[in-house]
This record gives structure tokens, sequence and C-alpha cells, in this order.
């Protein structure tokens, strides 16, 4: 289990990343915290023939309030997310990720590019309507979160382009739930709701290609609904596969559930 | 704890021996063996799980300067494992592929390189064309296409075991209980993966294999007959070897290949380290069953009759040397477990399917047995409204009963199980866990069940013992060399292999005591067929018994030889002589006369102090057999909790007490226990290798073949019942007895919580919701 | 590529394609075995080394992203004089170890569990040290040893 060939360069700034990227006309690919990435190189099911060595770019790696939100460097790694006191949301996300020895090197910027829809981050991202800051040939460009993600691991970013930083607001209260068979292992469904004024918003992921907001749930709990109803709500809307871990049935059971508790832990009524 | 440096160390828990080197990041693995030339090997695997291989074009990868072998280069050597069974279908396993590929992950080339990657590089370069055939995945779905052409069925060998007057029995139950049992797929999982480093001395005719194997010996005399070598020409060399479990009792394709290709490249030392996407897909799975169970009770719970049908999917290969009848005949011959049982019945067979061969894993088929079996017992009494516990004292062996023949014709020398299972209640407060579960109950609080498993343990194994295919080998001895060296100090060379399970440590308490000297002042050594005379190696729980009875017998032998000598010396009778703590003093004297390396100096140095008639040096070598086997009671209980949302179970308390008879070492005893329950709750809850219905595994990384963590595994509480076992050191084994348990525990517990009975396994969350779910809609 | 590193105190240097990860450098390229490899793709935890002080998988990082980084190794966990680090003592003092393959990696994780979370219950120590797979023990020997290591370093002396 060992990689195939490339070419390593580690550039000093998002201009020469950006430049490295083009260059390699599509078969670039960004290096940040590798632990999704390299393990796909080893079994050779991804083969880059050039790797850019991001974590050296300078001024990217840091944590910081900014008005109604924290803005976190794309190289912030999961270790950081979790310690940090300014988006409890943010941390707790963390904390589900993998394990330490996965956190001390994964980073933000890296767990959104990769787009796994049962990644914890995208769903975080998508549910406080995170704002991605993109830099790319022609400068830099932000778009929402929602449109970041267009697919089972797929972005709507560029071969050239680089996430170099993402905005994420504070909800006003949120409750998180998550359902995995081991501890550390990826989600078989994540549920995040966040408030945003007098908004409950619900966010899914694991359940379809790219995090989903539960529209339907959104609407039941405007509408004054309870926990249970938004979680039927929820569980009805999405169309979950059949996978190694259970059947249609089982996976709309598991998100109604885990939408039901993170909505006990925002503090709606069950 | 501390290994205080006298003699009498046996059944203390001694600083091992292994561990200084193992905490420090010095311990010898194969793959951090370092030889000059050496080159790296990686495996070209098919694919596809059924094919016909049409054509190979290695002109590529040639050109690029690497080397590559490919089935036809070995075409002539087969691994052909044998059974003197009457319904035994023989069948070759090739060393690489050719003309057809059985399952996916087979080898079918190899690419031999500078260094890892680029052999890895090499194989992308070999094209290899095939013809797809259809695959069997299931065993118990008739083929389209057989595996072998030999066995146009697939089924490999099929037995009927019978006792008694099953179908008059049947007809004249209180009650009759039915149920189809599916286990699931799994395998060892070693931290460490197969590895191998060979290398060929033409000058000389001489091959040697450093060999991640439990078999040392038995690797070398298949090899030396596969290659057409003298024995004594080929050493296999198995030094720290990380985790075993059963999946490195195997001789491998792999392993002869490596053999083969450095005959073909003198000199030149060929590695190869099997990465865990390779170990998943071809080292050997295991538990791959279905039990068609019936069982007869009287009105009272008192078991009359078994009537099953059992198939295990066997994979693609009869595995060399064990052959494919290894699981199908243990779980025939050990169904009824530590029951009293006069009507028997069950037909077991093993069949070939397009999957990766099932082999020896920890416990071998009894994991899945002992579930089928107490699930008759936990459906019977909820029929009979029994207490779980209640229909099990009714039915087990007691020791009065002991030697008692199974309806299989073993026989069982413990009859300990209710001992066990009354102090395992006691550890986990049965009452009050009963009291807690009806408060639950009552409070409409998660559901918590009770799960219960008695087993027999069919431990060190004999010539008389046989539970196995009736290979042309019997496992039932093993030998050991123990000499004092000169200054006094002795060195072992023991037949016993080691994989974790400390036998350096274990072998120099039993020589140490044996002898009368320390257990700093004897150092051990295993695992090299040249060191040792014979060892078939760790399997079947035999090496604490059988390696250990030779250490021992070896160990008197030799202090008898040190004592002759002494005597001599010091113009004493040797019955008035005793040797301890290195010293040897006349009995009734205060103080010692000689120290041991005295008369070891004699023994070698001093040859003109010899008395008359004593040879110099100071050394024996013995072998020993127990005969029969030596039967380990165990019972395991565990209160568990359902989440009735999301069918995920949090196991509350864990409890196991086993009869290991004499306990050596109890820190190691008790590690082995834990261990062996650990790979059973994993096997119970999370770990199946799935194939889809091509034939491809869908499970082949750790991403998704789910091995517990820390996180999952509860405090386990471990109780014994020491009974000793009639060998010389009252040991009985206790490698896998863990294993034997989970299955029914969890199971069983669901079925407690739920009244939900669990068929399928492994109880994973959607199964229970779905039984949950499927309970609900019928209510 | 050169790769310039500090492993275990001591300046080393390697010369390796980008691709090889940092573990095979250590184990091969420095003759460093005791990090080892049980998957080589991040789940396993075995090649557990420390990189700049933080616990990394060494076969998720390749050599040249060290590059000037301070790796420690298990080879590096004992003192100067040879004694054993207390966590070592814990390992063989509890039989946290049974095969040793995946003892490096614990023991390195373990390190680092000791230095960030003081006094650690044994719930806290079985839900950290759960990205280090072990095989052997039932993780029973590996959570008395740890939990004693911190008992002891938490105690004065």
């Amino acid at each position: 289990m060992k990689c195939a060939p490339f070419d390593y360069v580690r550039p000093a700034g998002v201009g020469e990343v950006v430049t490295t990227l083009r260059q390699a006309g599509g078969d670039g690919k960004i290096l940040a915290g590798g632990q999704s990435l390299v393990p796909v190189m080893a079994m050779r099911m991804a083969r880059p023939s050039v790797l850019v060595d991001v974590n050296r770019v300078p001024g990217l790696s840091s944590v910081e309030t900014d008005g109604d939100a924290v803005r976190v460097g794309a190289l912030a790694r999961h270790a950081l997310l979790q310690a940090q006191p300014d988006h409890p949301l943010l941390a707790e996300a963390a904390s589900w990720i993998g394990h330490t020895a996965i956190r001390t090197r994964g980073t933000t910027g890296g767990s959104l590019a990769h787009a796994d829809p049962s990644a914890e981050l995208p769903v975080v991202a998508v549910a406080t309507g995170a704002t991605v800051s993109v830099a790319g040939p022609d400068g830099v460009r932000e778009l929402d979160a929602a449109e970041l993600f267009t697919g089972m691991m797929t972005t709507s970013l560029a071969d050239d382009e680089m996430i170099t930083s993402v905005r994420f607001p504070r909800p006003s209260r949120w409750g998180f739930a998550e359902f995995a068979r081991r501890h550390g292992d990826f989600a078989l469904v994540t549920a995040v709701v966040t408030e945003f004024g007098d908004e409950l918003r619900v966010t899914l992921g694991g359940v379809s290609a790219a995090p989903m907001r539960a529209h339907a749930a959104e609407e039941v709990l405007a509408g004054g609904g309870s926990a249970r109803d938004a979680a039927r709500a929820a569980s009805e809307e999405i169309e979950p596969t059949a996978d190694l871990h259970g059947s249609v049935p089982f996976r709309r059971a598991m998100a109604a559930e885990m939408v039901r508790r993170a909505l006990v832990r925002t503090g709606v009524e069950e | 704890m501390s290994g205080e440096p006298t003699t009498g160390s046996l059944g203390r828990s001694v600083r091992r021996k292994e561990d200084q080197r193992l905490v420090t990041g010095h311990g010898r693995f194969v793959t951090d063996l370092e030889l000059p030339r050496m080159r790296h090997v990686a495996f070209l695997r098919s694919p596809v799980a059924h094919a016909r291989i049409t054509g190979v074009d290695t002109s590529e990868a040639v050109g690029t300067g690497v080397r590559v072998f490919t089935g036809a280069d070995f075409a002539d050597v087969e691994l052909r494992a044998q059974s003197a069974l009457p319904s035994y279908v023989e069948t070759g396993q090739p060393v690489f592929a050719h003309g057809k590929v059985r399952f996916a992950g087979e080898p079918v080339a190899a690419v031999v390189a500078a260094d890892r990657y680029r052999a890895e590089d090499g194989c992308e370069l070999v094209e290899i064309d095939y013809d797809p055939l259809p695959p069997t995945v299931c065993a118990w779905e008739p083929p389209e296409e057989p595996v072998h052409a030999e066995a146009p069925d697939n089924v490999l060998l099929e037995r009927t075991f019978t006792a008694g007057e099953v179908d008059e029995t049947f007809a004249g139950a209180a009650v009759v209980v039915e149920r189809d049992l599916v286990t699931n797929r799994h395998s060892g999982n070693p931290m460490e993966c197969r590895a191998g480093v060979a290398v060929w001395d033409a000058a000389d005719r001489r091959l040697t294999f450093w060999n991640g194997t439990q078999v040392p010996h038995i690797v070398r005399n298949m090899i030396a007959e596969l290659m057409d070598l003298p024995e004594g020409n080929v050493r296999v060399i198995a030094p720290d070897v990380g985790g075993g479990f059963g999946v490195k009792a195997v001789l491998y394709p792999e392993d002869v290949a490596l053999c083969l290709m450095a005959r073909a490249m003198p000199g030149v030392p060929l590695k190869w380290t099997e990465d865990r996407a390779e170990h998943l897909l071809a080292a050997t799975h295991a538990r791959d069953h279905r039990y068609r169970m019936r069982a007869a009770f009287d009105g009272d719970g008192t078991l009359l009759g078994i009537d099953a049908d059992v198939t295990c999917n066997v994979g693609a290969y009869s595995v060399y040397p064990w052959t494919a009848g290894i699981e199908p005949l243990m779980a025939g011959g050990l169904l009824s477990g530590p029951y009293r049982l006069a009507h028997y019945r069950a037909t077991v067979r093993g069949v070939a399917t397009n999957t990766a061969p099932s082999g020896p894993y920890r416990g071998v088929a009894r994991p899945a047995s002992v579930y089928a079996m107490e699930a008759m017992f936990d459906s019977a009494a909820a029929r009979l409204g029994l207490d779980a516990v209640e229909i099990r004292r009714r039915n087990v062996i007691m020791p009065e009963d002991v030697p008692y023949k199974m309806p299989s014709r073993l026989v069982d020398d413990s009859g300990h199980y209710a001992e066990c299972l009354d102090k395992a209640l006691d550890l986990i407060d049965y009452p009050s866990v009963r009291a807690e579960q009806e408060r639950r109950r009552a409070a409409g609080e998660a559901p918590i069940g009770i799960g219960v498993a008695l087993y027999n343990e069919l431990t060190g194994l004999g010539r008389a013992a046989s539970a196995g295919p009736r290979m042309p080998f019997r496992t039932g001895h093993d030998a050991c060399t123990v000499r004092i060296n000169a200054d006094g100090r002795v060195t072992v060379f023991s037949g016993v292999t080691s994989q974790g399970q400390g036998l350096e440590t274990t072998v120099a308490q039993i020589v140490a005591d044996g002898i009368g000297v320390t257990y700093d002042d004897v150092d051990v050594r295993i695992g090299d067929t040249d060191a040792s005379l014979w060892g078939f190696g760790a399997f079947s729980s035999r090496q604490a018994v059988i390696g250990g009875g030779a250490a021992h017998r070896t160990a008197q032998a030799v202090q008898a030889k040190l004592l002759d000598l002494a005597a001599g010396l010091l113009e004493a009778s040797v019955d008035d002589l005793r040797v301890v703590d290195g010293r040897i003093s006349v009995v009734g004297e205060a103080e010692p006369r000689i120290s041991v390396a005295e008369v070891a100096r004699v023994a070698y140095l001093e040859s003109h102090r010899l008395p008359e008639g004593i040879e110099p040096g100071l050394e024996a070598t013995r072998f020993y057999d127990p005969i029969r086997g030596a039967f380990a009671a165990g019972a395991q209980v565990a209160a568990v909790e359902v989440d009735r949302t999301t069918g995920e179970l949090t196991i509350l308390s864990y409890v196991c007490v086993e009869d290991a008879g004499r306990a050596m070492h109890p820190q190691i005893v008790d590690g082995q226990i834990a261990g062996s329950i650990a790979q059973g709750i994993g096997g119970a809850l999370y770990e199946h290798l799935v194939y889809d219905t091509d034939g491809n595994l869908s499970t082949g990384t750790l991403l998704d073949y789910l091995m517990p963590t820390s996180a999952e595994i509860p405090e386990m509480v471990i109780g014994h019942v020491s009974r000793p076992a009639a060998n010389p050191l009252g040991v009985r084994g206790v490698g896998e007895g863990g294993t034997l348990g989970p299955n029914a525990v969890l199971a069983g517990a669901v079925h407690d919580a739920l009244g939900i009975e669990i068929d399928t396994l492994p109880v994973s969350p959607s199964r229970v919701w779905e039984a949950l779910h499927a309970q609900e809609v019928r209510a | 590529m050169d790769v310039h590193l500090i492993v275990n105190g001591e300046r080393a240097h390697v010369d390796v394609e980008p691709r090889r990860t940092l573990a095979d450098a250590l184990r091969e390229d420095l003759g460093l075995t005791g990090t080892h490899l049980g998957c080589e793709h991040g789940v396993c935890g075995a090649c557990t080394v420390l990189v700049d002080g933080a616990p990394a998988r060494a076969c998720l990082m390749f050599a040249v992203q060290a590059d000037g980084a301070e790796v420690t190794t298990v080879e590096g966990l004992q003192d100067g004089d040879g004694a054993l680090h207390p966590l070592q003592e814990a390992f063989v003092a509890h039989h946290g170890l049974q095969c040793g393959f995946c003892t490096p990696g614990m023991l390195m994780t373990a390190a680092h569990l000791l230095d960030t979370h003081p006094g650690a219950d044994r719930e806290t120590i079985r839900a950290e040290m759960a990205g280090n797979i072990c095989r052997c023990t039932g993780y029973q020997g590996i959570v008395d040893a740890v939990e004693a290591a911190g008992n002891a370093r938490d105690t004065p002396a």
C-alpha cells in the first residue's frame, strides 16, 4: 500500500499555490492535513502527478472572532477548533472527528474541499451558512458553503483554486448529534440544529451526496411543531441509500432520532 | 508483581522476558529485518472472484527492470491439504493462480524490485486478461459454476455425527425449538500482517525463511516437501510475531512463492510485508456459517435431543495443512458443548465458494456453535417460562458426570461449569441485575438484558484426542531442549512459538522451577527450527499444556543429570540432594554445599573431576504428549442496555469465569482471557467481512472492517475456578475460551431485554433496530 | 529530496522520493524500526509518533513534510540513562502488551495524553486511546497502565 510517484511542491504563498495548481493542469492536488488524501493515494485510488503541500503557507492557521462569526484559516487543525472557546458548535463538531492523532493534522480547508458527506465540518458549514473564501487565478472569491458542495466528494472549486478561510456565523442556540458505529468513525448520520434570529435550521450529513438542509423539518418547527414532529418530517424528506450499516428505513430512523436529539439539545420541546 | 529472582516463580506474575525489547521499540519482527542486497516483493492479486485467465503479459513491467514471476513459473507446485476422511474431496491450491482465479485477492503474479514502492509500480504494469465465470459467494446457494472441478456441488467434505435415537426423541418431546442461525464472516486480523524474508544459498542448497508464523516447524517441513529439499536444509525463523490468532497457523501460497522466488534469485534476500488491504482480502477468514438447529426438550427443560445441519463457507481453497474440515468438524464435534446430551445428529459440511479461504481462527467454529447451542436454551427457556440460568443448570455436565462421553465421543474431563457459572453470577450480582431489569421495565426506562453462555474449550490435544480432520500428522507432542551452560545459566531451546502469549516467560518459569534455578538465570530461545528440535506450534490452546509439559519434563531430566554429577562430586546420595535458587544442598544441612554453576563448570571444563560413568555436559531433550486433551470450563455473563431508538447496545458489565487449571502466570492468563473476549465482542457486534454478489470484498479497509477499540470494549471482570488438570503442570489451555462466549451472551442479552431472537450476526444496531421495528409492526 | 529533521533529539538526514512516508523513512532509512505499520491508511495507530510534540500518523505524512520538524519515536522515550519511561514501566507492570506490535503507537499516544489530560480517568483514557487498535489485550492492561502512570505522575514524589 504505497503511493504512486508524484512531484512535490511546497509553495510559500497562496499565489504560488494557485500558479502551481494551474500549471499542473488538473492533475495537481493540495496536500493539507493529508488524513483523507494520503490513504486514497496509498491505495492508488488517487494519483495526482503534483502534490502541492500548503502546510507552510503562512497566515492560514488562525481562528479569530469576526463580528458575529468566527473566521477559521484553511490550515487550522481540528484540534485547534476543538480547543477554541469562541464557537462552541465548531468545537463540539471537531471533537467528533476521528482521534487525536487525526485532529492534530486534519485541517478545516481540507475537510471542506474533500467534501465527504459523512464528515462533520461540511455539515456545520452548511448549518451555519458559512462563507468560504477561495483563492484562484483571478483573486479571492467568496461563496456560501451550500454552493461549495455539489455532490458526493465533489465541490465547485476549480482545479486551480484553494480555500483560504471559512467564516462560520455563530448560532444563538445549537444542538449536535451524531450516529456512528464506533468512537471516531465517520458518521452514518450527523444532525446539526442552529438558531439564527428566530429561525431554526436543521442540517443533515451522511444521508445524501452532500450536506443538506431539512426544509420540511424546519417548516414544522417554524409552525411551532415539536422536536418529534420535525424529526419525522426530516426522515421523510431525505433519500438515504442502503449500505453495509443498514437499510433505508433504518437510516431514515437514525436521521429522525439524531434530529430529535439535536433539537432537544438545542432546547426545543420534545 | 515484580520478578523476585527466586525459585518458585510459577504461579507468580513475573516480569515478562519479552517486554524490555517490545516497549523500547527494539522488538524483532520479520519486517524489521534488513539484509544486504535485499529486494522487495509485491503480489499482484486478482481483481475478480472467479474467472479464467486468458492472457498474461509481463513485458511492460519487465521492461522497467523489475523481475516478474507468474503462474507459469511455478505451475508444478501445488499445496494439497490432505485428510483421510472418506467424504473429503482433495483439491489443490496453486502458488500463483494459473488457468483460473478462484477468489478476489488471489495472487496471480509477483514483482521483485528495489523497494516496495517500485514493486507496486511494477504490479500496475503486469497485464492479466480475465474471462469471468459466475461466482459463488454464499455457501448455501447452489453454484452455477463449481469452484473446483473435482467438487461439482462445491462440497469439499460432509460428515454426520450421530448418537442415540434422534427421530424418536423429537417425536416424544414436550417442546421442540427450531432456529436457523447465520454467523458473520470475520477474521483474526493481528496488528502485524503476514511477513516473510527468504534467502537462498545456492552453494549449499540451503534456504532460510524468516516468517511471521505460528507454526515454524510445520512450515519448514512443508516448504522442504514442496521444494524437494532436505528438511535439514530449510531453516524457518519466527522472530517476534505481532499476533497470530490462527491466521498465521497456515502455510500460504505467498510463503511458498517467496521461497521459490528466492531460489530463482540466489543470494538475494526477498522481503514481503503484507499490507492491511492484502490481509483483509487474502489472509484466512472464518466463521461464515449457517446452523439449522432443532432441539427437543422435556417439560421441565431437560435437553433431550439436538438435530443440526451445519454449513461452513470454507472459501476458495482447503487451507494447508488444516483442510476445509477444520471448521465444520470442530462444529460437529463440540456443538453440544458442556451439556448432557444423548440423542444427537449433526450433519456438517464444508462448502467451497469464490471467497478468501477460511482457516483456523481463535476458537475455531465454537464462537458460532456455542451461539447456536445457547440460542436453543434461550428459546426453550422463553417457551417454558424458565430462567435462562435455571435451564442451563438442569443440563450442564457436573463433576459427578465426569469423565463424560459427549455424543460426538469426545471425553469431557472437566465438569466445573456450574461452579464457573455460580461464580460468574456472584461477580455480576445476578439478583440485583434482575431487580434493576424489573425496575427499568416498570419505569419504562432503557431496557437491559442478561446474556449467559457456558462453554467447554478442548485444549492441549494429545495424540488420542483428535477433533481435527484426520490429517497425515498428529499434533500431540512438542519437544524441548534444556542446557545448563558452563557458567551455570540455563538456555532453553523450546519448540513453542509466541505471538504475544509470553511463552519465553512461561517456559523460563517452568524450567527455572523444574531445575531449581532462578527465573532470571533462564533464557529461552524459540521460533528457530535450527535451534529447537520440534514443536507443532501455537494453535488449539495447546502450548501451555504440551510445550509447557515438555519444558517441565526436560527440566526434570536435566536436574537429574545435575544432581547425579553433584552427588559424585559431593560423595553424597542423589536422593539427599536438593537444588534451590541455583544452590545444591544436602537434606538436613543448613548451608548449601555447591552451586549449580560450580557443578556446570565441572560438566564442561573440568573433565578430570567428572565422576566415573558421568558424561560431560548438562543437557537434555524430551518430548511430551498429554495423550488426551484437557477441557477448560468457562462461563460468561453480561448485562447489556439496549437503546430502542438506535438499536445500539451498551455493555454495562461483562463477567467471565474460567477454569484455567493452575495459572502459571496469572497476568498472562487474565490477558489471554480479556483479549479473547474482546475479539469475541468484536465478532459479535462489529466485525464483518462482507462480499457483494460479484464476490468483491466490500470491507477491504479498516474504515469498513470495524475492529473494536478501547472505547467499545467494556471493563471486564475475570474470575477463576482453578481445578488442576491431569497433566504434570496441572494446566489447562486458556488462549481461546474467551472468544466462545460473546456471540451467545450478547445475542442472548438482546433476547432477554426485548424478547427478540437474533438469528443473524453481528448484533449490529441496524439488526436490532430492524427486529424491534418488525416487533412493533406485529404489535 | 533532502530532508533534515531532528529525531529523538538528534539531527538526521534522509534523501527520499517525495512519496516516501515518514514511517518508511524512520523505519528503513533511519533504522528506527520501533515505529510499526499496521494498516498504512491511518486507522490502527501503530505508527503514531510525535511531530513537534503532537501525535501524528507517520503513515499519513510524507517524509518531506517533516523537513525541519522534531520527531519523537518510541526509541526516544527512555531517558538518557536508559531507564524506562514511566509509561513503558507501567505497560510492563500492568501487562499492557502481549505481542507488542501496537505498543509503540500506544505509548506515543499515551505520552501525549498524560501531557494534555493530567489525572485522566479510565473513561477519558478509553476515549483518548481509541485511535490505537490493540488486538491482544482487550485493552484492560493498557488502560490499567496508562491510569497507573498518570496517577504516579500526579502524585508528588
